[in-house]
């Protein structure tokens, strides 16, 4: 069915052009890329732009690169290019699973990482690894440039640190060194679902850890006090248990209809036990299946 | 067993190459030109209240808005079965998403943004949101007129109440079974509603031309009685109605009976010379269209030690929604059967149809059976373990047979419910469930039976043209609806089995009730066995027309004349082959020139003369409601890992008497589909509202249907086969049944691994694991 | 309203559409291909699924506008001259019965076997997981593609 709300289209061929526009019409303009959630927006009356800047002809942001431990995305790269890149897989392994547990593979053709984090919902697959690898999210305006640290990003459900004026370019992850990682992430069933809850957690030779969660709290977090207990320290079982009896101080989940709180508090100490046991499984060269480590039909 | 050439065979299905090529019309494919309005609906956003007042101004003034209608401009009641729906709501809303105006608009996004800005103004109402509620003294009432309702006669409602249905079924002495019993079990179940999710969401394009006949296109399962319907709610005569009902994109009984597509239908008689269409957002499909209803059942049964059911009580209060035309009938077909497949002597059953300010209850899948299964099969399991005897052989002794009494005092049918359960048994290797390797893992099992008649009114019945073409091949027109079950291609394959043409060689097309001959509706599992015995007849009566030329043209008697490869032959005379494409458009030349014969043209029409409603009102003693029952068994082996609750089945078997499979892949298809889709609603769909009444997941983000991931890992199909004496080569329906085992299974599949019972559906990984926790303390 | 160019079906096609036209509607009605389907409008459940430069894509989620310059699939064009072997393989299968999802369907499998002629189960099920089928169970799909890998040694 045809959108009741009108709006104009651009489609600007360099960034200084969809700077400038975006400068003009502020709120009133919406970046457009894959589109996938924008469009639903719109469509559900939840947005009212006067303006869509699709910035998919603008070169510059459909770069996917990796270099000296660095992976720079482009804002139009997709999360299936995301995906198949051997590079991602072999030094961001969490990123890849996170990716994978993002809608269906119709919808990541289109969809990109850049809009995941621009829509900021608590449930974003894709933070928890964005915080492990420490991502810088590049911003750009007509006033210039500026990084922002992914944990200074998420300001409240919806809220970013974006300004009105400005677009996200890209996002840089740095990757550990001798590290693995896994993203376990909660569903009501195998197919496509939003987080009920997510967590990524990580490891690396000397054993230090890093450790961040999804669909827990108003938005996507490190768990610092978690990986400050484990720092150093080989897994035990006590070790775990100490681990998980934290998790209530780290988030502050709700009751939804997607979930009861006590559900969600109650399988992240599962979550976070299996997640620790599969990163250290990967890092030691075994496969693990991270869309199986729940159970269930997968 | 007589050997047939296409009846029993996987033929290919007739309808493939344009549903696999794209070529397929369904109802939002058709186009209409120019003279093409849309409609939007302005929809309740209150459960319970009057409707002080509705302004329409400001959308008037939208561009592109031509027109605004509501309920003061129809003022039309209908109903299938009880008479208790406005077309838009009247003084009253009595559901959140009840359709209180149309604005209709040159274009979509006028119509959207004109109805954003009809402005109704309520007095809110109490609501009711539950049965249980809506039962208790002082409740606020829905329909205080309930007394002036038309409805069938075998409904019996309660004017003064918020009952709109109440069926009775008793039989022998309930006290004395009872008193029997060396033990008795008494519990309580819980279903919530369900939505149908079809891929394609209802559609309807209403057009009233200036000669004053009214045209519908619309995605059903009910061309005819549609039909019907809109004649008599808009006061016009059958013969200036026509309903031409393309490819559906899935029923599940979503699409029988008439609910939105009676707002264009009405439309256009305001809208003379335009096309005006309506079709549903995923939202609208959700919330306005019928849902599957409620339930909260008490069961109370007494056993012997042996292991005989002496007695069973059983009380089920169905939430209906707010108006309950259709949905009644749901409430009445379970009330004549929720002794389930069982020889049960002393039963009384109490189903209760109660209003409630949630969306009308409907057709659903499976028609009431599905929900009264999970608390009777939950209830055999939990009874057998508590006597330590085998579930299974609990169930084989106390099976129902070909002759037994059912609770309404007629005889079963011949059924192969015992080969059912004995193939079941041995398919999933009953009793020696396999142990997981994985510490975290639990492994159960779960079995269960089914059993469910077609609900049909006494006269429901089916016709069937037939005419064969120049080149001999046919044109089967008929009014059933392929809704995927594969329907045209089994009525194709009656008809090539009587006359010995290629199924291939057949053409059906979807219905238009100017054209095609009346058939009630495609619901009920009862199109293959009522429609196919109409084909058959058909059939027979061309084959009759065919024969009856060749004996008046070569004077070979009747009974020596046979169809074979396209051909008639003649059993006394090798020498004797005419090909049916040399005569049966254009007769047969004789020696003087002159041609005798001319086109084949057969028809054929089926009514089950023996059924009747007319059963006691406190009993439903003596009259015969239900045609006959198809029964069947399933079993599972279920996986739980311990921590997260979450399930994944093994491995399934069911097994269902089809009496013949007229197309055994086709059952399988049935199989594997509907299972599926049972196992969805006992693992993680639900319908759930907020506490004002409003759906808080219409949308497939938060109702989750399977997707590919969330197959079980195998599925055992099997089919048995006793036939139905009356059914064409001995068929019955197995449609909606292969969903009905599937919740009590994974309830009992549950209860064998952890020893926790959940007695409320749906079964959700939460809840297990909830369970689980709760359980160590 | 803008005129836009884009390949359909392997033919130049031009069209007039305002920005605010979604790529399904303009497919349907304007340039006459019914075989994608309007299901949910939210990118949930796959009917609308057609191959933009070879690649599944929600059409239902994607502008008119967007598609300038691009090339579309719908399976009004695999079919144009033969059905396919995977279209083929669903009919021996009865990989459908309504047949509303199965355009969709056949798109994301296009996709699929392009780049992995030889799918393993989990690649089946990953690259359909998003195109909902209320009324087979998967399984006759699954059988279809797999037989696919079989035949081909």
């Amino acid at each position: 069915m045809a959108l009741a709300h009108e709006f104009d289209y651009v489609r600007p061929q360099s960034l200084t052009e969809a700077l400038q526009l975006k400068d003009k019409y502020k709120d009133k303009a919406r970046w457009l890329s894959g589109g996938t959630d924008l469009i639903v927006n719109i469509k559900e009356g939840m947005m009212k732009p006067d303006l869509l800047i699709d910035i998919k002809d603008i070169d510059e942001l459909w770069q996917i690169g990796f270099n000296s431990g660095k992976l720079s995305l482009g804002a139009a790269v997709s999360f299936s290019e995301l995906i198949d890149s051997e590079d991602v897989r072999q030094h961001f392994g969490m990123l890849t699973d996170a990716c994978r547990t993002v809608a269906s593979t119709g919808v990541r053709a289109r969809a990109t990482l850049v809009g995941n984090i621009c829509s900021a919902v608590p449930s974003l697959d894709s933070a928890p690894p964005l915080f492990c690898y420490e991502a810088i999210v590049h911003c750009a305006s007509v006033d210039g440039k500026r990084d922002i640290p992914i944990d200074q990003w998420f300001l409240a459900p919806r809220k970013t640190a974006l300004a009105d004026n400005e677009l996200v370019t890209g996002i840089t992850l740095t990757a550990i060194p001798n590290s693995a990682g896994v993203y376990v992430k909660l569903g009501r069933y195998g197919g496509e679902d939003l987080a009920q809850a997510g967590w990524g957690v990580m490891v690396d030779h000397n054993k230090q850890y890093r450790i961040a969660h999804c669909a827990l709290a108003a938005t996507p977090k490190r768990a610092y006090q978690i990986e400050q207990l484990l720092a150093g320290k080989e897994l035990s079982d006590a070790l775990i248990e100490q681990a998980i009896a934290l998790i209530p101080q780290e988030t502050s989940p709700i009751t939804d209809i997607r979930s009861s709180k006590e559900y969600r508090l109650h399988v992240s100490g599962v979550m976070l036990k299996r997640g620790l046991q599969a990163a250290y499984d990967r890092l030691q060269g075994k496969t693990v299946e991270a869309h199986k480590l729940l159970g269930g039909i997968a | 067993m007589k050997d047939y050439k296409y009846i029993g065979k996987d033929v290919i299905r007739i309808d493939a190459l344009e549903k696999i090529s794209g070529a397929a019309i369904y109802g939002d494919d058709i186009d209409f030109g120019a003279n093409l309005l849309y409609a939007e609906l302005v929809q309740s956003t209150q459960a319970h209240a009057i409707i002080k007042s509705i302004n329409t101004s400001e959308a008037q003034k939208v561009k592109g808005v031509y027109k605004v209608f509501t309920g003061k401009d129809f003022p039309y009641k209908f109903g299938l079965y009880m008479k208790d729906r406005y077309i838009f709501a009247q003084d009253k809303v009595r559901f959140v998403g009840e359709q209180i105006a149309a604005v209709i608009a040159y274009s979509p996004g006028a119509a959207k943004r004109g109805a954003e800005l009809v402005k109704v103004e309520y007095e809110a109402l109490p609501a009711v949101l539950n049965q249980m509620d809506a039962l208790a003294d002082n409740a606020t009432l829905l329909h205080p007129d309930l007394a002036d309702y038309p409805h069938v006669p075998w409904f019996f409602p309660k004017p003064g109440t918020n009952v709109a249905h109440w069926r009775k079924t008793r039989k022998g002495n309930l006290e004395q079974g009872f008193a029997q019993a060396d033990y008795i079990l008494e519990d309580t179940y819980t279903v919530p509603r369900y939505a149908h999710c079809a891929i394609e969401t209802h559609v309807a394009i209403g057009k009233f031309d200036h000669s004053g006949r009214l045209t519908v296109w619309s995605s059903s399962q009910s061309p005819h009685t549609q039909r019907h319907l809109f004649a008599e709610a808009l006061g016009l005569s059958h013969k200036d109605v026509r309903v031409i009902a393309p490819h559906v994109g899935g029923g599940f009984g979503g699409k029988a009976g008439v609910t939105m597509e009676i707002i264009p239908a009405a439309l256009a008689t305001k809208l003379k010379g335009y096309a005006v269409k309506l079709r549903y957002s995923r939202e609208q499909e959700f919330i306005n269209t019928y849902q599957r209803l409620g339930v909260v059942a008490r069961i109370k049964m007494g056993v012997t030690k042996d292991g005989s059911i002496t007695a069973l009580d059983h009380k089920i209060y169905w939430d209906a929604g707010a108006y309950v035309e259709y949905g009644a009938n749901v409430v009445n077909a379970v009330g004549l059967s929720a002794i389930g497949p069982y020889r049960i002597d002393n039963v009384s059953i109490d189903s209760v149809c109660v209003y409630t300010n949630l969306p009308p209850g409907g057709a659903y899948r499976g028609f009431g059976y599905s929900e009264m299964l999970f608390g009777l099969e939950s209830h055999v399991t939990r009874i057998a373990n508590e006597l330590k005897l085998d579930q299974v052989e609990f169930r084989r002794r106390n099976a129902i047979k070909e002759g037994d009494l059912t609770a309404y005092g007629a005889k079963m049918n011949p059924n192969g419910l015992v080969e059912c359960i004995d193939r079941v048994q041995a398919a999933i290797a009953w009793g020696k469930k396999p142990v997981s390797t994985d510490p975290n893992k639990l492994i159960g099992q779960g079995f269960s039976l089914f059993w469910k008649a077609p609900a049909m009114p006494p006269n429901a019945s089916s016709s069937a043209f037939l005419k064969f073409n120049e080149d001999a091949t046919i044109n089967l027109i008929i009014s059933g609806m392929d809704i995927g079950q594969g329907y045209q291609t089994v009525m194709a394959q009656i008809a090539a089995e009587i006359l010995s043409i290629p199924p291939s060689k057949i053409r059906v097309e979807t219905p238009d009730t100017d054209r095609n001959p009346y058939e009630w509706q495609t619901v009920a599992s009862h199109i293959t066995w009522s429609s196919g015995n109409a084909v058959k007849k058909a059939a027979i009566d061309a084959r009759e027309q065919i024969f009856a030329l060749i004996t008046r043209v070569y004077h070979y008697p009747i009974d020596e004349l046979y169809l074979e490869d396209e051909a008639v032959k003649c059993n006394t005379d090798s020498a004797f082959i005419l090909p049916l494409k040399d005569f049966v458009v254009d007769g047969i030349m004789t020696s003087d020139g002159t041609f005798k014969g001319g086109p084949i043209n057969a028809r054929g029409m089926f009514m089950p003369e023996f059924s009747s409603t007319n059963g006691d009102p406190e009993t439903s003693q003596g009259g015969h409601p239900n045609v006959h029952y198809t029964v069947g068994a399933a079993a599972l082996n279920l996986e739980i890992d311990k921590e997260t609750g979450k399930m994944r089945v093994l491995k399934a078997a069911l097994a269902i008497d089809a009496g013949k499979a007229l197309n055994p892949d086709l059952v399988r298809g049935q199989i594997t589909g509907g299972l599926l889709q049972g196992l969805a609603t006992v693992l993680y769909e639900d319908m759930r509202y907020d506490a004002n009444g409003k759906l808080l997941n219409p949308n497939f983000t938060d109702y989750k249907i399977p997707t590919a991931m969330d197959v079980p890992d195998e599925i055992i199909p099997i089919i048995v086969e006793v036939p139905q004496p009356d059914g064409p080569f001995g068929a019955r329906g197995i449609g909606e049944h292969t969903m009905l085992p599937a919740a009590p299974m994974i309830a009992n599949a549950v209860e064998d691994a952890t020893g926790i019972r959940i007695k409320s559906m749906p079964v959700t990984a939460e809840k297990v694991a909830m369970a689980i926790l709760a359980k160590k303390g | 309203m803008k005129e836009i160019n884009l390949t359909l079906n392997n033919e130049s096609r031009s069209v007039l559409v305002e920005p605010n036209e979604i790529l399904l509607d303009v497919l349907r009605d304007k340039l006459g291909v019914k075989s994608p389907k309007c299901g949910c409008e939210r990118g949930d459940c796959g009917a609308c699924t057609v191959l933009l430069d070879g690649q599944a894509v929600r059409s239902c989620l994607i502008l008119a506008v967007e598609a300038e310059g691009h090339s579309i699939t719908t399976v009004e064009g695999i079919s144009a001259d033969k059905l396919s072997a995977l279209q083929e393989a669903f009919i021996q299968f009865n990989s459908f019965q309504c047949g509303y999802c199965a355009p969709g369907i056949i798109l994301a499998v296009t996709e699929l076997l392009e780049k992995h002629p030889k799918p393993t189960l989990e690649q089946i099920k990953e690259s359909i997981a998003g195109n909902l089928c209320r009324c087979t169970g998967y399984t006759p799909i699954f059988n279809a593609i797999m037989s696919l890998t079989k035949e081909e040694k």
